[in-house]
């Protein structure tokens, strides 16, 4: 099976992200670009590959999600630091990529060809991908916030409050881009654009949380620290809209939004 | 607390006032009826909403208290409402039949709130249309006036929107629906269904449901389509699904159960969601902007 594959895919991949991120400590930034780059090939070269294995986009399982997870966070890693220079960004970025390349060794979850009547459309994909960049790109705003809150010893810098805001806006962009596709679709599939089941209650929490964030920093642009808590606070809802809510007991039987299985 | 200019502080003060009026009106005159919201009425609630809004800030050089609306001061907290309250929904099994926390859509203090929002939103728009900047104001009414106008016309529309359930038998013609409520609605389409189309994967799971139909209109057009999940059929301002079948005959079943949607609210709405999806682009392309202070 093609699944069994995927821990040497994954290997040469982290390899190449590793060196990235060592290459970008030492200031070499184009060792960085093209190694990272090179890594992002190989991993999406075996999304590719299950994706015509199984004769559809592998976007149904969270098994599935996670390894578009692992792709788009050292991309958004990859996007950051050519836009900011920041040398820590890809040793982030791959740390947390292989977390979840982990999860997904030591816990596959079931990756089979059905894909039921209600998911075969042009939406899923973009509805998905599209989401699970913006989880990257927030991802990596909270590990930027976590760092800045308890580990920067010196003062927080401006700039380093203008990533924050950036990834934040680019992230909230494609959420809501995430968020109306999947109206857009759910008015296709089910008869209505929006209908409070609990995954889209979730999503509209998740996006109001990140408008908190957004306006908060326009009214007080120099009060970093609240700033910052509302970051992680955001992405804990985001984690319950994600996954958690797979959990909820109140949300037992009442998603459509469970597939799965 | 309340000597000019207000904070944060009196903005969550501010919202909690709503809240507990909420809870007044919730416990004096019941949950909101939404129902009650078909046409004219939301046309009319809709108009003097706008009105509403407009009058608010022509007063608001005489009202502090206006003038307060359209601030991040009153935002944030309203925002800060809007989430915890979206969560306790998030949180609590919702039941059509609910009241209060269990049906949160017409719980007093979660309308007021978002009712609140809408009005912010409605305050901060009038003031960047009427001192209007290009490149400044293109994003920010994509952003805030989509976003306005998908709430107001989702929430008041909703009243008029009818979904209702047609059993089709293979060879029959039908032009009846039952409604959420059980009862029989006529309609001026009819269907009929001439095949009901099941494939499964090697496993027995469903691969494709769909529903091979004839469509006659009360004008007397005629036309003949197939109605698949994700593949919605048009006729005359209904929109045909494919909702289920007989599953205990699985394959064999020659029920088809079709889903019609009538939602005349629906260009408004979208016209939301299109501007929100333009103003995401651009917030994509732009960024932040820093302010210049």
């Amino acid at each position: 099976m093609i699944w069994d594959y995927f821990i040497i895919f994954a290997l040469a991949a982290v390899l190449c992200w590793c060196y990235g991120a060592y290459a970008a400590w030492k200031d070499k930034a184009n060792n960085a670009y093209v190694s990272t780059s090179l890594g992002l090939l190989i991993f999406f070269a075996f999304i590719l590959t299950i994706w015509i294995v199984m004769e559809r986009p592998p976007l149904r399982t969270m098994g599935e999600t996670r390894l578009w997870y692992s792709f788009f966070l050292p991309l958004a890693g990859l996007i950051v630091y050519s836009r900011w220079k920041y040398k820590w960004i890809l040793s982030f970025s791959t740390l947390l990529s292989i977390v979840f390349i982990c999860v997904n060794l030591f816990k596959p979850e079931i990756h089979n060809k059905t894909l039921m009547p209600a998911l075969q459309s042009p939406w899923f994909a973009p509805h998905v991908i599209v989401y699970m960049f913006a989880y990257a790109l927030l991802g990596a705003a909270t590990v930027l916030a976590f760092y800045l809150m308890f580990f920067k010893k010196q003062e927080i810098e401006v700039k380093e409050m203008v990533i924050c805001d950036n990834l934040v806006y680019v992230g909230l962009a494609f959420m809501t881009f995430g968020m109306l596709f999947g109206a857009l679709w759910a008015k296709e599939a089910w008869g209505h654009y929006w209908a409070w089941d609990p995954k889209e209650t979730w999503a509209a929490i998740t996006w109001f949380a990140y408008l908190v964030y957004i306006h908060y920093r326009i009214y007080r642009p120099k009060d970093y620290g609240l700033a910052l808590a509302m970051l992680l606070v955001a992405f804990v809802l985001l984690q319950m809209c994600w996954w958690g809510i797979n959990y909820l007991p109140s949300a037992q039987g009442s998603s459509v939004h469970t597939y799965s299985v | 607390m309340w000597s000019k200019p207000w904070t944060l502080k009196e903005g969550f003060a501010l919202g909690g006032g709503l809240i507990i009026t909420g809870l007044v009106l919730q416990l004096s005159i019941g949950p909101v009826v939404w129902d009650a919201f078909v046409w004219p009425a939301n046309g009319i609630v809709l108009a003097c909403f706008l009105l509403l809004n407009i009058l608010i800030y022509a007063c608001r050089k005489l009202f502090y208290d206006f003038r307060f609306i359209s601030t991040y001061q009153a935002a944030i907290p309203t925002l800060v409402y809007a989430v915890a309250l979206t969560i306790l929904m998030g949180i609590i099994r919702q039941t059509v039949n609910g009241s209060w926390l269990t049906n949160m859509l017409s719980f007093w203090p979660f309308v007021l709130i978002y009712v609140y929002m809408t009005i912010i939103l409605g305050q901060i728009i009038l003031r960047h249309l009427l001192h209007f900047q290009w490149r400044r104001d293109i994003p920010f009414l994509l952003n805030h006036l989509g976003l306005f106008i998908a709430l107001t016309t989702a929430t008041l529309g909703n009243a008029d929107m009818q979904r209702l359930k047609m059993y089709t038998m293979t060879d029959t013609t039908e032009w009846r629906a039952l409604n959420d409520n059980g009862e029989v609605v006529e309609l001026p389409v009819a269907i009929e269904l001439k095949e009901f189309i099941m494939e499964t994967y090697d496993d027995g799971t469903p691969k494709r449901f769909a529903s091979d139909i004839e469509i006659y209109t009360i004008e007397g057009e005629q036309m003949r389509t197939t109605v698949d999940v994700n593949k919605p059929a048009e006729v005359n301002g209904w929109t045909i699904y494919q909702y289920g079948y007989d599953s205990s005959m699985g394959a064999e079943s020659n029920i088809s159960i079709l889903e019609l949607v009538s939602d005349p609210w629906l260009p408004a709405v979208y016209t939301g969601i299109y501007m929100m999806l333009a103003g995401a682009l651009t917030l994509f392309i732009l960024g932040v902007r820093r302010k210049q202070a």
